[in-house]
């Protein structure tokens, strides 16, 4: 279970309702401070933010289950989503993918033993010009190749 | 009003309403699945579509409105080749488990493929797995693989009970209805869940395994369980009981009627129905004490016709005593009315019913019997029965129905009637009253007889009867009738009355509020 | 000759600060709209510019605004920020680049349809470029171009960033409204348009970040001149963003109309070296592919219509000789399989049978009459379903099949 929502979270999430003419509308934003605090969306927030939006939390999980950011898992420290589209494909992200395969040890959707880094593939991620490219985090990297990437991942010990 | 055409034939239709519905009312059924009258269009299905001259798409039978000079073509090679499409796509992911699928004979793929489809199989995939047998509320089993997301569920509970205990998850492929967590539906209408699934992925328990839908008749009749006047269908076994089927009546569907119950029924009404099988009064009974009579209806009825002739003779009337229920139709308090109030001046007229209990803003109403109002409007003041009354003055007692059991003790009710002379008892079921009786007349159903009923909002619903009388019960309005011809007041009155219409004619005469409702 | 009109600046460092945004000539467009011109004249002269929508259907913006009902009921601009057609990557850059150049946009309109709230919807992998939104729309309070009585001229505006949170669905217009109203984004029915009953049920004007981007530079220039820059139906220019076995990929502001094949060959660098073209998808992945001998067309609306493609988002995608065409069908049918909504029948299930057939085809498991069945399927799905996702993925998965019919049967 998530520990509950900080005051300081509260605040934001206060901030960002006051936004919309309708409490319900704020439920995307929410849900990005609800995952960005506790790393992915439990049944536990998926209740609290249902409480806080004065919706049913059935409502909440609706949406969790239709947005693919919304982790309904915990991650590891370091989300590392691979573009699998077509301009990516291309340029041999199927290879690269192969490879982070092989150096994380883990099979797309999974998370490294030490918790450090989930693989997961992604559809487009709207850079096509640097592709292959990937999001680690929210960190874009482009121009993709095996040495690239261990760089990267070497960076992020 | 628009002039439209749908398939070459020309129609004046209201301006505005859906091609949908100007089809309905032309007769001309559309095939459909999410869309359901009670719910805003969804048009999620693709199932209703139609050929629009002029439109480049073919267009959505369910959403699109008509304009006057439109041309509709609803069986066109276009749209029956659509309709085919969308149906394979269906019938793909669908796991055509007819065989064992309680829907089956009521289930709309099946309607839809013998018009469409017949097609050959071209799905070679794996289908998706998915949950075959969750339970979702008391009476509820979700088959996830059979679900078409038509979203009917999830609409009614969002939009009729606002309990919302069925949401939408995943997307694409994965799409799928269900509780969440283990929150399971709870409201009193989720057997309608079951019967607005287009397919079976909602089925019902109380329903499912116990019989096959082809094997059920069907008829129309209102529920009196409450006083709202829900329109239903019974459904029961025909041959019941030379068959070896354990109950005849298996299911209470609700029936539309926008101006009483919309589409729906509560739980209470729907699961309901076990009274009309079980523990009924089939014969006429006779105490032992009253040899002189045999157990005949002739008899029996001729025999309280003395008696109150005796009384009437001897301008006793004021001995004798009634205690009614609001489950009697309207022709039947009127008849009571006509016979006890106005011919014999009767003053000791109660009511028993079942005890009031908890309504709700949906449809259910506090009342546990159907035609309260209409007792009122007969102008019969709904007094409860007052036992020392009872057994102070009166010689002769005619109870209709049991309910005087909810309110007295039986030891307390046996008191009273061990000082009556005679007592006799209109009912349908067996119980503990029936020994304190010195005649015991079987009395019909609401489903087994015909006649009306005036609803908590004042509304008259007729009703005819679905199924013969059980054993030798017979409706009570027959009894009556023939009780006020033996007495012999005005027997030429009550001669004509064979009919509920007959003695709904004589109401409507009479009572000014069921000639201004007629 | 015509001239970079939305990149213009975006060599410019710190454009993206409202402070260089102002020095280099920034807000004046505000300035004239709000204090000289009359909302009907601002109408008048986006509808005379002949803009067309930058997200894909190309429907005229003018036109669009002119559906607004004067109804006394809250009016709202939605900025499709979503960006999700694969190969798309132009909104992103101005966004990057030149926030301030959108927030303009954004005012004017706003000040033109009557809107006092205009949310700006991005898909949530922007992360940081939603930050930098944010900043750039403080620094508009800051300086008077947003909040209450914007320049003097009694006209208030609100903007607020959502972020999208992964569903390339959204990015259709009544989908995105269904997810602004904190709801799954499942496409509405239309009728009714947004136009008239939009988001919180209110009349709604939803246009792409690159084509409100257009309208400061059409108020400060004129109609006359944007028409001239591009066709006379179609005005001003394009940010085609090239991708895929190209030289240099990237974006390329050019006229309306300019050839596809000296986009790839001239602004685009050519293929990438040893490699030769074998196909493009012309306008995002959801734009019927061009073989290589289709590509000496012009890159408008009707010319690619013409084709049986389309300009859609302007993105194009090139396919070298060495991809195999299996893979390409894969790529696109696990995409339109992978964000269906799942909302109608032919869609959600049509597009996951196609991919699972297609699959099986990539395991060497395929025949013949597989891929007459995906044509089938894909006809099938076409036209039929509740939103254009569906057309989306029919199209590109019909006109592959049949320009590529020989060498999907070769692979089997």
């Amino acid at each position: 279970m998530s520990p509950e929502f900080s005051e300081k979270i509260q605040k934001k999430i206060k901030e960002i309702v006051a936004r919309y003419p309708q409490k319900e509308a704020a439920i995307l934003p929410v849900l990005h401070v609800a995952q960005q605090e506790f790393g992915y969306i439990s049944s536990e927030e998926e209740k609290q933010v249902a409480g806080i939006l004065g919706v049913k939390p059935i409502r909440v999980r609706e949406v969790v289950t239709f947005y693919t950011m919304l982790n309904r898992e915990p991650v590891g420290k370091y989300h590392v989503q691979v573009c699998s589209n077509l301009s990516c494909s291309l340029l041999g992200a199927e290879k690269l993918i192969d490879y982070l395969k092989q150096k994380l040890g883990v099979e797309p959707g999974k998370t490294t033993k030490d918790k450090k880094f989930t693989l997961s593939l992604v559809e487009c991620l709207g850079a096509c010009e640097q592709a292959p490219c990937m999001m680690v985090n929210f960190e874009y990297y482009g121009n993709l190749d095996k040495k690239k990437i261990d760089k990267i991942l070497d960076d992020l010990k | 009003m628009v002039k439209i055409f749908i398939d070459e034939k020309s129609f004046e239709v209201e301006d505005g309403i859906t091609v949908f519905k100007a089809a309905k009312e032309a007769g001309i059924a559309i095939p459909h699945l999410c869309y359901h009258d009670a719910f805003p269009p969804e048009g999620s299905c693709r199932m209703c579509l139609v050929e629009i001259e002029g439109l480049p798409k073919l267009e959505l039978a369910c959403s699109t409105q008509v304009r006057d000079g439109m041309k509709v073509f609803t069986k066109s090679e276009r749209v029956v080749e659509a309709r085919k499409g969308v149906l394979e796509f269906l019938l793909a992911e669908h796991p055509l488990d007819c065989p064992i699928c309680d829907k089956a004979g009521d289930c709309k793929l099946q309607d839809y493929y013998e018009t469409y489809g017949l097609f050959e199989s071209q799905f070679r995939e794996v289908k998706e797995k998915r949950e075959k047998k969750a339970k979702i509320g008391k009476n509820l089993i979700h088959d996830e693989e059979r679900c078409i997301i038509c979203k009917r569920c999830v609409r009614f509970l969002k939009e009729v009970t606002h309990t919302q205990e069925l949401g939408i998850f995943e997307r694409g492929i994965h799409t799928s209805v269900n509780i969440y967590e283990l929150l399971p539906v709870d409201n009193n209408y989720s057997g309608n869940l079951a019967q607005i699934c287009p397919v079976g992925a909602i089925t019902d328990t109380d329903f499912r395994f116990k019989t096959r839908s082809w094997l059920l008749k069907k008829g129309k009749s209102i529920c009196p369980l409450c006083s709202r006047g829900c329109n239903i269908s019974i459904e029961y076994h025909p041959g019941f009981p030379h068959f070896q089927v354990p109950k005849k009546v298996f299911r209470i569907y609700s029936l539309e009627n926008p101006d009483v119950n919309g589409f729906w029924i509560c739980d209470l009404g729907r699961y309901g129905y076990s009274y009309i099988d079980e523990n009924r009064l089939d014969r006429i009974m006779i105490k032992k004490e009253e040899q002189k009579i045999e157990p005949t209806w002739e008899q029996s009825l001729q025999f309280i016709a003395e008696k109150i002739k005796g009384l009437n003779f001897l301008k006793k009337t004021s001995q004798i005593a009634l205690v009614l229920n609001t489950w009697l139709s309207n022709e039947e308090l009127f008849l009571i009315h006509k016979i006890f109030k106005s011919d014999l001046n009767v003053e000791s007229i109660f009511f028993a019913d079942r005890p009031q209990s908890e309504g709700d803003d949906i449809l259910l109403t506090p009342e546990r019997s159907p035609n309260r109002r209409g007792a009122q409007e007969m102008g019969l003041s709904i007094q409860p029965v007052k036992l020392e009354t009872l057994a102070t003055k009166t010689r002769l007692l005619l109870v209709f129905g049991s309910s005087i059991q909810d309110q007295f003790s039986s030891s307390d009710i046996k008191k009273v009637l061990d000082k009556i002379e005679t007592k006799i008892l209109f009912a349908s079921h067996s119980n503990d009253l029936i020994s304190f009786f010195d005649i015991v007349l079987p009395t019909a159903l609401i489903a087994e007889k015909g006649g009306s009923l005036t609803n908590v909002e004042g509304r008259i619903q007729k009703f005819s009867p679905v199924f013969e009388p059980s054993g030798d019960s017979l409706p009570e309005w027959m009894m009556l009738a023939d009780l006020g011809r033996e007495f012999g007041i005005n027997p030429s009155f009550y001669e004509q009355l064979k009919t509920p219409e007959a003695i709904s004619i004589e109401t409507e005469k009479e009572i000014p509020f069921f000639r201004e409702k007629k | 000759m015509s001239e970079n009109i939305l990149t213009q600046q975006f060599s410019l460092e710190n454009v993206f600060k409202i402070d260089e945004y102002v020095k280099q000539g920034g807000y004046k467009a505000v300035r004239k709209a709000l204090q000289e011109m009359k909302p009907e004249e601002i109408l008048e002269e986006v509808k005379k510019a002949n803009l067309r929508g930058r997200g894909g259907a190309g429907f005229p913006a003018g036109v669009k605004w002119g559906f607004v009902p004067p109804v006394d009921k809250p009016k709202y601009l939605c900025v499709n920020a979503d960006e999700g057609e694969p190969g798309t990557f132009k909104d992103r850059y101005i966004m990057s680049h030149n926030p301030h150049m959108l927030f303009e946009g954004i005012i004017i309109t706003s000040y033109c349809v009557g809107i006092h709230s205009a949310y700006i919807y991005i898909r949530g992998e922007y992360e940081s470029i939603a930050q930098r939104l944010e900043e750039g729309i403080s620094e508009a309070y800051k300086n008077g171009f947003l909040g209450k009585n914007i320049l003097n001229s009694g006209f208030d505006l609100d903007i607020i960033v959502h972020r999208g949170a992964g569903a390339y669905i959204c990015g259709e217009e009544t989908a995105l409204l269904e997810s602004l109203e904190g709801k799954r984004g499942n496409p509405r029915l239309k009728p009714p348009f947004p136009a008239s009953v939009g988001l919180f049920q209110c009349p709604t004007v939803i246009n792409n970040v690159e084509t409100i981007s257009n309208i400061p530079h059409i108020i400060l220039n004129g109609a006359e001149w944007f028409v001239g820059q591009g066709l006379a139906k179609d005005g001003g220019t394009r940010i085609f963003g090239v991708s895929g076995m190209v030289e240099k990929p990237g974006i390329y502001e050019l006229p309306i109309g300019t050839s596809l094949k000296d986009i790839i060959n001239v602004h685009a660098g050519g293929m990438k070296k040893g490699k030769k073209l074998k196909a493009v998808i012309p306008g995002g992945m959801s734009a019927p592919v061009l073989k290589a001998d289709e590509i000496d067309i012009k890159m408008d609306f009707d010319s690619l219509v013409n084709a049986e493609s389309m300009l859609g988002s302007a993105a194009i995608i090139v396919i070298d000789t060495g991809t195999s065409m299996l893979d390409v069908l894969k790529v696109i049918t696990k995409f339109y399989s992978h964000e269906s909504c799942g909302q109608c029948t032919p869609c959600r299930i049509g597009t996951s049978w196609i991919n699972k057939i297609v699959n099986r085809m990539v395991e060497g498991k395929g025949s013949k009459k597989d891929i007459d069945n995906i044509v089938r399927l894909a006809s099938n799905i076409l036209g039929h379903t509740l939103c254009p996702l569906g057309d989306a993925a029919a199209m590109p998965i019909l006109s592959l099949t049949k320009k590529y019919r020989k060498e999907l049967e070769s692979r089997l």
